[in-house]
C-alpha cells in the first residue's frame, strides 16, 4: 500500500501497525513542525528523539519546518542537539524568518533593504543572505507625539516592510511600516512571515503571535502581505529547491490542522497529525464531516497520539 | 440609490430648507489640521441663526469632549455647546457604562476597564463612572475582575499590552469594544497615521475575538444623540468626509447624506461606488456633495 499523497478524501485513519510500516517505508523524506510535535517549550516530547532517531538510521531525511520567526536555523539545530534528537545540519531546518530573508533576497532588487518588525533573529538572517536591513528593537523615536515620528527620516534604500514576531512591536513602529509602505506604493512589498495568531509557551499559556502584528499593518495599509509560513507553500518551495524532493515520496508531521496538514494537502504531501500539540482529534471529525470543501483540506491523512507511537513500525529495520 | 449630485443654487435651499438639523463629522469637514475649513465657522453661526440644530460626531476617540469644546473654539467656532459634541471616547464610554453598570448607572461599580488610549479616552471612561485597569499589573483574577478591554487611537500601544489585552479576554464574559473602526487617518502633510482600526485587528486576531465597534458607520453615537435630543432622522441630514464611515452612517441611520471633498474621500470614489454592482458598494454613495461646506451658506436664510 503506497503512501497516499494528494487525491482521494482524506480518512484521518490511525496510523500503526502494518500501515504504520508501509507508510514510512514508501516515504523518502519527512517534513516535521517543532512545537507540539518534537517539543514542548523547553522539553522533549517522549519518545519523540528515539523516534526520529531511527528515522534517520532507517536513511530517511528529516527536515523541520516551523513558523516560529525569532530563531535562526543555528538555533534550532543547537536545540535539536540539546533535546537529544539526531544532528541536524542548519540546511535541513526551514524557519519562517530563514526563508522570508530567501524570499527577499530573491525578490527585491540589488542594493534594496527591508525595514523589520521583528527579532535579532530575523535580522541575521536577513544579513546572512545578504539583504540590508533596518528596524529591529525598541523603535528610535525623534520626539514623544505622532506628529515628530511622521518626520523621521525614511531610508531611501527600503524596498520592503517584513512583518514578524515582534515584542518591540509599537505604534511608532507600525507608522514607520505604514509610511514606508505608502512611499512605495506596489514598489514596496509587504511580506509577513506567518499569520499564527499565538505563540504557545510551557505551561499552556500562550501570548500574541505574528499574525496579529501583520494584521494590523495590513488594515492600515489597506494591503495585503505576502506570508512566507504555512499553510502557504513557499517554505515547501524552500525544502525543494535545497534537495529536490517527491512530494510523493515525502510525509508531512504537524500538529496544527490549518498550518501543517494544510500545506501538506496543498503540496501534495502525505499528512501525520499528532495528539500531542494544539488539535483534538473531535476538531479533525468536524472538518470531515463538514459540507465545506475547504475544511476536507485541513483533514489529515493519519494521525497519532504521538510521533513516539510510530516507534514499532521502525524497530528491527 | 443615492445619486451622488453636487448640491448648489435651488438645489440648496430644497434640501437645507427643510432641514431641522445637521450632523458633522469634524476632521476633514470643520477643519484639516490645525486649520478651520475657510467658511465653515460661518456656516456653523449662519445655521444658528436659521433656527437649524448642528451636532458633532466625530470618530476620533483622542480627544475628550472638553478638549473638543477649547478646539472649537481655538480654530475660531463660537456658540458650540458642549453637549452637542459626540465623540467616540465619550460614547464609547456611555456604551460600557450602559453594559456594565446597568440602566440605573450604578450596579457593580468594581467593573474595571483596560483602556488602549490615551488621557483624552481615558478620562471620557472615568467620568462615566468606570475604574481602569492599569497598565503592568499583575495577572487578571486579582482584585475586582477587568470586564471590558477598549480599544481607542493607542499612540503608546505596544506588544506587552497587546498581550495583556488578550489575558483579560480570556475571560468570555470580558467585553472587547473598540472607539472606532477606522484604518488610518490623514496628516495635514498628505501621510497618514495608523487608526484604531489596526490596533483593534491585532487584538481581535490574539483573542480570537470580534470587537463590538462604537463608532460610525454603526449607529449607536446616533442613538446617544437621539436619547438626549429626540431628533428626527427624515428632517436631519449627515455631512461627512469619509464614504466608509460618515455615509454609510448617515445610510445606517436614516438621514439623508453631503459628502463634503476638504477631507479623506474623493469624488471619484464616490461614483466608483455608484457604478458598483455590489448593494454593499451603493449604501456608500452619498445624496449630495460639496467641495466645502462652506458652498452650504447660500442655502440658508441671511
Amino acid at each position: 500500500m503506497a503512501a497516499m499523497a494528494g487525491g482521494g478524501t482524506r480518512r484521518c485513519r490511525r496510523l500503526e501497525a502494518e500501515a504504520a510500516r508501509a507508510v514510512l517505508g514508501a516515504a523518502d523524506t519527512l517534513l516535521f513542525d517543532c512545537d507540539g510535535v518534537l517539543w514542548r517549550g523547553e522539553a522533549a516530547i517522549g519518545g519523540a528523539a528515539a523516534t526520529l532517531g531511527r528515522l534517520a538510521a532507517a536513511g530517511k531525511r528529516l527536515c523541520y519546518v516551523t513558523n516560529n520567526s525569532s530563531r535562526t536555523r543555528a538555533a534550532y539545530t543547537e536545540k535539536l542537539r540539546r533535546l537529544g534528537f539526531p544532528p541536524a545540519e542548519p540546511r535541513h531546518v526551514f524557519g519562517s524568518a530563514y526563508c522570508a530573508a530567501r524570499y527577499l533576497r530573491q525578490a527585491l532588487p540589488p542594493g534594496a533593504s527591508a525595514y523589520v518588525l521583528g527579532s535579532p533573529a530575523l535580522a541575521a538572517e536577513l544579513e546572512a543572505v545578504g539583504v540590508p536591513n533596518l528596524g529591529p528593537g525598541p523603535a528610535a523615536l525623534p520626539g514623544p507625539a505622532p506628529a515628530d515620528w511622521a518626520q523621521a527620516p525614511l531610508d531611501p534604500a527600503v524596498r520592503a516592510v517584513l512583518v514578524g514576531f515582534d515584542e518591540h512591536f509599537s505604534y511608532a513602529k507600525l507608522c514607520q511600516a505604514l509610511r514606508y509602505l505608502l512611499r512605495g506604493g506596489s514598489d514596496c512589498l509587504l511580506v509577513g512571515t506567518n499569520r499564527d495568531h499565538r505563540l504557545p509557551l510551557e505551561g499552556g499559556t500562550a501570548i500574541p503571535g505574528t499574525g496579529c502584528l501583520v494584521k494590523a499593518v495590513e488594515t492600515a495599509a489597506q494591503r495585503e502581505a505576502f506570508i512566507v509560513g504555512k499553510p502557504n507553500r513557499f517554505m515547501f518551495d524552500c525544502v525543494v529547491s535545497e534537495f529536490g524532493i517527491d512530494p510523493a515520496r515525502t510525509i508531512m508531521v504537524g500538529d496544527r490542522l490549518d498550518t501543517d496538514i494544510l500545506m501538506g494537502t496543498s503540496c501534495g504531501l502525505t499528512t501525520l497529525l499528532t495528539l500531542t500539540g494544539v488539535t483534538t482529534l473531535e476538531e479533525v471529525r468536524a472538518h470531515q464531516e463538514s459540507d465545506c470543501p475547504a475544511r476536507h483540506s485541513l483533514v489529515p491523512d493519519y494521525y497519532v497520539d504521538s510521533i513516539a507511537d510510530l516507534l514499532p513500525a521502525l524497530g528491527g529495520e | 440609490m443615492a445619486s451622488c449630485r453636487r448640491l448648489s443654487g435651488a438645489g440648496l435651499r430644497e434640501v437645507l430648507g427643510p432641514a431641522q438639523g445637521l450632523l458633522f463629522d469634524c476632521d476633514g469637514v470643520l477643519w484639516a489640521g490645525e486649520r478651520a475649513v475657510p467658511g465653515a465657522p460661518e456656516l456653523l453661526e449662519r445655521l444658528r441663526r436659521s433656527g437649524k440644530a448642528a451636532f458633532f460626531v466625530s470618530n476620533n476617540s483622542r480627544r475628550s469632549v472638553a478638549e473638543l469644546e477649547r478646539r472649537f473654539s481655538r480654530l475660531g467656532f463660537r456658540g458650540v455647546r458642549a453637549e452637542h459634541v459626540f465623540s467616540s471616547a465619550l460614547c464609547s464610554a456611555l456604551f460600557l457604562r450602559q453594559r456594565l453598570l446597568g440602566p440605573g448607572g450604578t450596579g457593580n461599580g468594581g467593573s474595571r476597564v483596560f483602556v488602549l488610549g490615551g488621557e483624552g479616552l481615558r478620562g471620557e471612561v472615568r467620568d462615566a463612572g468606570l475604574r481602569l485597569a492599569g497598565e503592568g499589573e499583575p495577572a487578571p483574577g486579582a482584585a475586582e475582575p477587568v470586564r471590558a478591554v477598549l480599544v481607542g487611537y493607542d499612540d503608546q500601544f505596544t506588544f506587552a499590552k497587546l498581550a495583556q489585552a488578550c489575558g483579560y479576554l480570556r475571560d468570555p464574559q470580558c467585553l472587547l469594544v473598540a472607539t472606532d473602526p477606522d484604518p488610518w487617518h490623514p496628516l495635514s502633510d498628505g501621510q497618514r497615521t495608523p487608526g484604531t482600526g489596526s490596533l483593534t485587528a491585532a487584538v481581535e486576531t490574539a483573542s480570537g475575538r470580534k470587537a463590538l465597534v462604537v463608532g460610525k458607520p454603526n449607529t449607536y453615537m446616533f442613538d446617544c444623540i437621539v436619547e438626549r435630543f429626540g431628533i428626527d432622522p427624515s428632517r436631519t441630514l449627515m455631512v461627512g468626509d469619509r464614504l466608509e464611515t460618515d455615509i454609510l452612517f448617515g445610510k445606517n441611520c436614516g438621514l439623508s447624506t453631503i459628502l463634503t471633498l476638504t477631507g479623506v474621500s474623493r469624488l471619484e470614489e464616490a461614483q466608483a461606488y455608484m457604478a458598483s454592482d455590489s448593494a454593499a458598494a451603493k449604501d456608500l454613495v452619498p445624496n449630495y456633495y460639496v467641495d466645502s461646506i462652506a458652498d452650504l451658506i447660500p442655502g440658508l436664510d441671511e
